[in-house]
C-alpha cells in the first residue's frame, strides 16, 4: 500500500511539473472545487443543446430510431397501458417474467409467472425469460433509452440477464437531443445505463449481429401521456 | 484453401522490427489486406453517414477538443477530485507509476481475492501493460469476453485495431479458431452462428467467475463515476455480476463533469463504429449495496503519460479518446493493417503515442509511418493535430540519431552537413552547382537523363531516372536574359 502512496505523490508531482508552462488562469489552486474550474461548463462552439422539432416529429424520430435498431415499438394511452403490457407479454410466448419491486402492480399482468426483484438470486433472474421495467429518459436523436436504476427501473443485472426486455417509456420522458437528457438530470446519477437497441456486435467482418450477451429482444411501449 | 491464421506477432515496441520491415509481410499477405480493407470500407461508410447528418459536427469537435484540453491543463486536480469522490462512494483508488507497478497492484488484489479466474472486458490499457501474460504466469486464468478479444485470445493472435481488434480475421478464420478451441466440429462460418457460439461459451463464465477486470472510457472527476462504452453486453456482465471489479485506467481518461458526456458520447460512437450511439454505455459510482460488485478498485496508470504531458507540442496526444477514426482514415493503415506498427496502439495515433510511451527509446520508425496527408487530423473528434506531432517526433528521432557517435560518417548526415555549409553562402552554392554540373555530365546520357549513379546516388537511380542538370542555372539564365532584353 505504501508503494502506491509513494507512486501517487510521484505521479502528481510529475503532472504538476509537466504542466508548469500552462497558463495560470487554467490552473486550479489548492483544494479542487468544481465551481472554481476554468469554466468547463460552457465549452466553446455552439453545438446544438436543444432540439427544434415538434413533439410529434420528435416521438416519431424516437420510434424510427428504435426500429432501426430492431427494437419493437408499440404505443398506448396511459389508460390502456396494463392491457398493452399484457398483449406484449402474451405475444412474446414467454411465461416467466422478472420485474423490479417498484413496478406498479397494475403492470404485472395476471396469468404470468412473476418474479419480483427484492434481492433475487442471480440464477432466479437468469431463469426469467423476460423483464418489464420503466425508464428514466429517451433520447430521440440516437434512439437511446437511459435507465437510472430506480425502483421502477430495477438494478442493473435485472435488465441484463433475461433475453427479452419490455421497457415502458412515457412520451413526456422523450427528449430530442442528448444534452436535453443531461438537463433533465437534477443531479448526476450514481448509476446509469444507456441502451441503444438490443445487444449487438460487428466484430466478425463488420456484420451487425443482434444479441450477444445482453437481451436479444428489446420491446418498447411508448405511453402517450402528453395531450 | 488454407485459412490458417498467420504465425503469432508480438506487439512489443521494444522488440518489434522497424515499421518498413514489419509492413512488408503485411503487404505480401493479400488475405490480410482484403480483410482490413473490407472492414475499413464498412466503418468509413457508416461514419460518413452518421457524421454527415450532424449539422453541428464541427462545433461538437471543438467542444470535445476544449474539454480534453482543459483536462490536460488541470490533470492533477481532476485526478485528486476523482479519487476523493470515488473513495467516498466506496471505491479504492490505486496509483501505478509504470506498467510493472500496475501489474503488481492487480496481482496483489487478485491474490487477496484468492482469484484463480477473471473475466475481462476489452481494454487496450491492459494490453499496453501486457497484463494477460503476467496473470497467466501467476496462475490466473483470463477469459476475454469481448467477441473480438475472444477470437484473438483463442486464436493466439494480437489485436490489430483499437476498436475492432480482430478486423484482420475473417469469418472462415474465426470458424476455424472456434471449432478448434471450443470443440465445435460442425460450426459454420455464418457470423450469427459464430456469435451464438461465443455467447454460449461465455455465459457460464459470467455467472460463475466472481472477479472482473475492465478498462474505462471516462472517469468523472465531479462524481467519482466511471463510464464504459460497449456493444455486446459483455461489459455490463463484467461490471454487474462479479463480486469484485478492478478497473484499469490511464490517468488521462478523466473528464471534469458528468455533463461533459453530452459531448463525448455524441462524438465517440459516431467516430468509432459509425453508430449514432453504441448499444450500451454503463456508468457507476463506487459501490452500491445490492447492485453490482461490492468491492471496487480503480488503478490509475501513468506509464509515460506524465512525460508526454511535459512536452507542449506533443501534449495533445493525451486528448485521445481511443475512437480509432484516425486508423480508419489512414491510407497507410489501410494497406498494412495494425500489426506492422508493433504496438497495441497502431495507426496514426499509435505512431505518435507508442514512441512517446516508450520515452522515444523504441518505435522510432513509427513517426515515419505516415504520408502526412492529414486525414487523421480531419476526422479526429478531439482535434489532435497528428501530422504536427509526427513532424515534431521525426525531428526528435533525427536529433537522437545524428548525435550517435557511429553516425558521424553516415552518408546521409555527412551529406546534410555539407549541404548546410553550401547553402549558407551564395558563392558556395553557385560554385557547388558548377562543380556538380561538370561531375554529373559524366553520368548524363544523350537523352538528357541519368540512368545510374554510383554510391549513395544509386539509391535514387535504382528505382527511377534523374534528369541531368541543364547547361545553365536559373540564376545564370535570369542574369543573361536581363542583358539581352536591353
Amino acid at each position: 500500500m505504501s508503494a502506491t502512496v509513494a507512486s501517487r505523490q510521484r505521479i502528481l508531482d510529475r503532472i504538476l511539473a509537466a504542466s508548469g508552462d500552462l497558463p495560470a488562469r487554467n490552473r486550479i489552486a489548492g483544494n479542487p472545487i468544481m465551481e472554481e474550474a476554468p469554466d468547463p461548463a460552457s465549452p466553446p462552439g455552439s453545438y446544438i443543446r436543444h432540439g427544434a422539432m415538434h413533439r410529434e416529429a420528435c416521438l416519431k424520430l424516437m420510434t424510427g430510431r428504435l426500429q432501426e435498431y430492431d427494437a419493437e415499438v408499440a404505443e398506448s394511452s396511459p389508460e390502456q397501458l396494463p392491457a398493452a403490457i399484457a398483449a406484449q407479454l402474451a405475444a412474446s410466448g414467454k411465461h416467466r417474467f422478472a420485474a423490479p419491486d417498484g413496478l406498479p402492480a397494475q403492470w404485472l399482468a395476471p396469468g404470468f409467472d412473476w418474479k419480483i426483484d427484492s434481492g433475487l438470486a442471480m440464477d432466479e433472474i437468469e431463469q426469467a425469460e423476460g423483464v418489464v421495467t420503466a425508464a428514466f429518459c429517451g433520447v430521440a436523436d440516437s434512439g437511446t433509452i437511459v435507465l437510472h436504476h430506480s425502483a421502477t427501473e430495477g438494478r442493473r443485472l435485472l435488465t441484463l440477464l433475461p433475453d427479452w426486455h419490455l421497457c415502458i417509456l412515457r412520451a413526456s420522458q422523450v427528449v430530442e437531443t442528448l444534452p436535453e437528457y443531461f438537463d433533465r438530470c437534477q443531479e448526476p446519477p450514481a448509476r446509469a445505463t444507456f441502451i441503444s437497441g438490443p445487444s449487438a456486435t460487428a466484430d466478425i467482418e463488420m456484420t451487425r449481429i443482434k444479441g450477444v450477451h445482453g437481451p436479444r429482444f428489446l420491446h418498447v411501449i411508448l405511453v402517450r401521456d402528453e395531450s | 484453401m488454407s485459412h490458417a491464421v498467420p504465425s503469432r506477432v508480438v506487439l512489443d515496441p521494444r522488440s518489434a522490427p522497424p515499421f518498413p520491415q514489419a509492413a512488408l509481410s503485411a503487404l505480401r499477405n493479400p488475405q490480410l489486406r482484403k480483410n482490413v480493407a473490407h472492414a475499413i470500407d464498412v466503418i468509413q461508410a457508416k461514419r460518413a453517414k452518421v457524421v454527415g447528418e450532424k449539422t453541428d459536427w464541427q462545433a461538437l469537435r471543438a467542444a470535445a477538443s476544449a474539454i480534453r484540453t482543459n483536462v490536460l491543463e488541470n490533470l492533477g486536480a481532476y485526478l485528486e477530485e476523482f479519487e476523493a469522490r470515488c473513495t467516498a462512494a466506496g471505491g479504492t483508488v490505486h496509483w501505478a507509476a509504470d506498467a510493472a507497478e500496475a501489474r503488481r497492484i492487480i496481482l496483489d488484489l487478485l491474490c487477496q481475492e484468492k482469484a484463480s479466474e477473471v473475466v475481462k472486458i476489452k481494454t487496450m490499457t491492459s494490453a499496453e501493460i501486457q497484463l494477460n501474460p503476467a496473470l497467466e504466469a501467476a496462475g490466473v486464468s483470463v477469459f476475454e469476453t469481448d467477441l473480438a478479444e475472444l477470437i484473438l485470445q483463442l486464436g493466439e493472435e494480437e489485436p490489430s485495431h483499437i476498436v475492432v481488434p480482430a478486423l484482420h480475421v475473417n469469418r472462415s478464420q474465426v470458424r476455424e479458431i472456434f471449432a478448434r478451441r471450443m470443440g465445435l466440429k460442425n460450426l459454420s462460418d455464418d457470423p450469427k452462428e459464430l456469435t451464438n457460439a461465443a455467447r454460449t461459451y461465455l455465459r457460464g463464465k459470467f455467472l460463475s467467475i466472481p472477479t472482473a477486470i475492465s478498462g474505462s472510457n471516462f472517469l468523472i472527476a465531479e462524481t467519482g463515476s466511471v463510464a464504459v462504452v460497449e456493444s455486446e453486453g459483455n461489459g455490463r456482465m463484467c461490471l454487474t455480476l462479479p463480486r469484485t471489479l478492478i478497473t484499469l485506467a490511464g490517468i488521462e481518461k478523466v473528464l471534469p463533469r458528468f455533463q461533459d458526456l453530452e459531448v463525448m458520447l455524441q462524438v465517440l460512437a459516431r467516430s468509432a463504429t459509425g453508430e449514432r450511439m453504441n448499444p450500451y454505455t454503463s456508468l457507476w459510482t463506487g459501490v452500491t449495496p445490492g447492485d453490482g460488485p461490492q468491492r471496487f478498485h480503480v488503478v490509475l496508470l501513468d506509464n509515460g503519460r506524465s512525460s508526454i504531458l511535459s512536452r507542449p507540442k506533443q501534449r495533445q496526444t493525451l486528448k485521445c479518446i481511443r475512437c480509432a477514426a484516425c486508423l480508419n482514415a489512414c491510407p497507410v493503415y489501410r494497406q498494412t493493417g495494425g500489426h506492422a506498427y508493433g504496438s497495441v496502439y497502431p495507426g496514426p495515433i499509435g505512431a505518435i503515442l507508442t514512441p512517446q510511451l516508450m520515452h522515444m527509446e523504441h518505435a522510432q520508425s513509427l513517426p515515419y509511418a505516415s504520408s502526412l496527408c492529414g486525414a487523421c487530423y480531419e476526422v479526429c473528434p478531439v482535434k489532435i493535430n497528428i501530422p504536427e506531432v509526427l513532424l515534431e517526433l521525426r525531428a526528435q528521432v533525427v536529433n537522437q540519431e545524428r548525435q550517435q557517435a557511429g553516425r558521424f560518417f553516415d552518408p546521409m548526415y555527412l551529406g546534410l552537413r555539407i549541404a548546410s555549409l553550401l547553402f549558407a553562402r551564395a558563392w558556395r552554392f553557385h560554385a557547388a552547382h558548377r562543380l556538380g554540373r561538370i561531375g554529373l555530365r559524366l553520368f548524363t546520357r544523350k537523352d538528357g537523363w541519368i540512368h545510374s549513379l554510383p554510391g549513395i546516388g544509386a539509391k535514387w537511380t535504382q528505382t527511377r531516372d534523374l534528369r541531368g542538370l541543364p547547361g545553365q542555372s536559373f540564376h545564370e539564365w535570369w542574369a543573361t536574359r536581363g542583358k539581352e532584353a536591353k
